[in-house]
C-alpha cells in the first residue's frame, strides 16, 4: 500500500466514533463492526483472489498463510506472523505488532474498555472465508489498545461448511 | 529548553498549557495570556500575505527580563506558545522553529485520533512525551 493511506485510516476512525455515539453497550459496537465487517469480507474476496491468483490450498495453515502474507499486505501493507495452537491444525492467530488501522488511536476512551477497535477486519475475515465454503470463528484475543503487548487475532476453522468440493481459497 | 508551552484554540482558550513545574504556573498562564495580544497584532498584520512555513512562526513575541515568548499560529487559528528562559541564549532561531514543527506534527497526530473532539483539551500521552522533551532539553 504505497500511496498515503491516511484517509482510509481515518475514516476507519470516523466509523467506529460514529457508531460509539449511536451505540451504548461496547458489545453492540464490536457486532456492528464484525456485521459490516463480514459484508466487505463476502465482496472483498472476489477481487483478491481475481488479483492475487493464489494456487489451490491444501490445508487450513496454508490458508492462514496466505492470508498473513497475501491478503494483509496487499490491503493493509503489514506481513502478521502466524502462530498454530493445536495438533489438530486448526487454530491459529495472525500476530500484528504494528496496527496500521489504530495508528492515531492511543487508548481506548473511557468508558470503553471492551471495545474491540479493529473488530471490522474479524468480520472481513469471516466472510471472505466463508464465501470459499469455509466456516470460521474470528476473534480479537489480544488488542494493543487494551493494553497488550500485541494485537492477536484467533482464526478456528469449524467444521467445513461445503464437503463436495475444495474451490480455490483465500 | 522550553519553560512553557500552550496550545491555545482559535477561540483563545487554552488546550494545553503546561509549565516546568518549579515554578509558579499562575505566572506564565499570565504571560501566554497578555501573548495572545501580539500573536492577534501578527496575524492582522500579515494579511494577504502568502502562508507558508515562515509566516506561521511569528518569531519572538515579547521579551521579559526572564524570559523570551515565542509563537507560531496555523492556518486553522490554533496557536502555539513557547516560554523560554532568557539566560539560555544557545537557543537559535532555527532551533525554535524544529520545536514548533515538532509541536505542529503532535497536535497533527492528536487531530487525527477519532475519539478527539476538536475544541476539547488535550490529553495525549503522546503529546505530554514529546512536550516534556522538549522541556527536558532542546530538540
Amino acid at each position: 500500500m504505497g500511496e498515503n493511506k491516511d484517509l482510509f485510516v481515518l475514516t476507519y476512525g470516523a466509523l467506529v466514533a460514529q457508531l460509539c455515539k449511536d451505540y451504548e453497550k461496547d458489545e453492540d459496537v464490536n457486532k456492528y463492526l464484525d456485521k459490516m465487517g463480514y459484508g466487505i469480507g463476502t465482496r472483498l474476496v472476489e477481487d483478491f483472489l481475481a488479483r492475487s491468483c493464489v494456487r489451490r490450498c491444501h490445508s487450513y495453515s496454508e490458508i492462514i498463510d496466505i492470508i498473513a502474507q497475501v491478503a494483509f499486505k496487499m490491503y493493509l501493507g503489514i506481513t502478521p506472523s502466524v502462530v498454530c495452537h493445536n495438533s489438530s491444525r486448526n487454530e491459529f492467530s495472525l500476530i500484528l505488532d504494528k496496527n496500521p488501522l489504530a495508528e492515531f488511536v492511543e487508548e481506548l476512551p473511557a468508558g470503553r474498555s471492551a471495545l474491540c477497535y479493529c473488530n471490522l477486519l474479524c468480520g472481513v475475515i469471516r466472510g471472505a472465508l466463508e464465501m470459499v465454503h469455509l466456516a470460521t470463528d474470528v476473534t480479537f484475543l489480544q488488542d494493543r489498545l487494551k493494553g497488550d503487548r500485541v494485537t492477536e487475532i484467533g482464526i478456528t476453522f469449524l467444521k467445513k461448511l461445503d464437503e463436495k468440493k475444495y474451490k480455490r481459497k483465500k | 529548553m522550553a519553560v512553557c508551552i500552550a496550545v491555545i484554540a482559535k477561540e483563545n482558550y487554552p488546550l494545553y498549557i503546561r509549565s516546568t513545574p518549579t515554578e509558579n504556573e499562575l505566572k506564565f498562564h499570565y504571560m501566554v495570556h497578555t501573548s495572545l495580544d501580539v500573536v492577534d497584532e501578527k496575524i492582522s498584520a500579515m494579511g494577504k500575505a502568502l502562508v507558508d512555513q515562515r509566516e506561521l512562526y511569528l518569531g519572538l513575541l515579547y521579551p521579559t527580563e526572564d524570559y523570551k515568548v515565542y509563537g507560531y499560529v496555523t492556518n486553522s487559528k490554533v496557536k502555539f506558545v513557547m516560554v523560554v528562559d532568557s539566560s539560555n541564549t544557545a537557543l537559535r532561531d532555527n532551533e525554535i522553529r524544529s520545536m514548533f514543527r515538532k509541536l505542529h506534527n503532535s497536535y497533527t497526530d492528536v487531530m487525527c485520533n477519532p475519539f478527539y473532539n476538536p475544541g476539547d483539551r488535550i490529553q495525549s500521552r503522546a503529546f505530554d512525551n514529546m512536550v516534556t522533551s522538549m522541556m527536558i532539553q532542546v530538540c
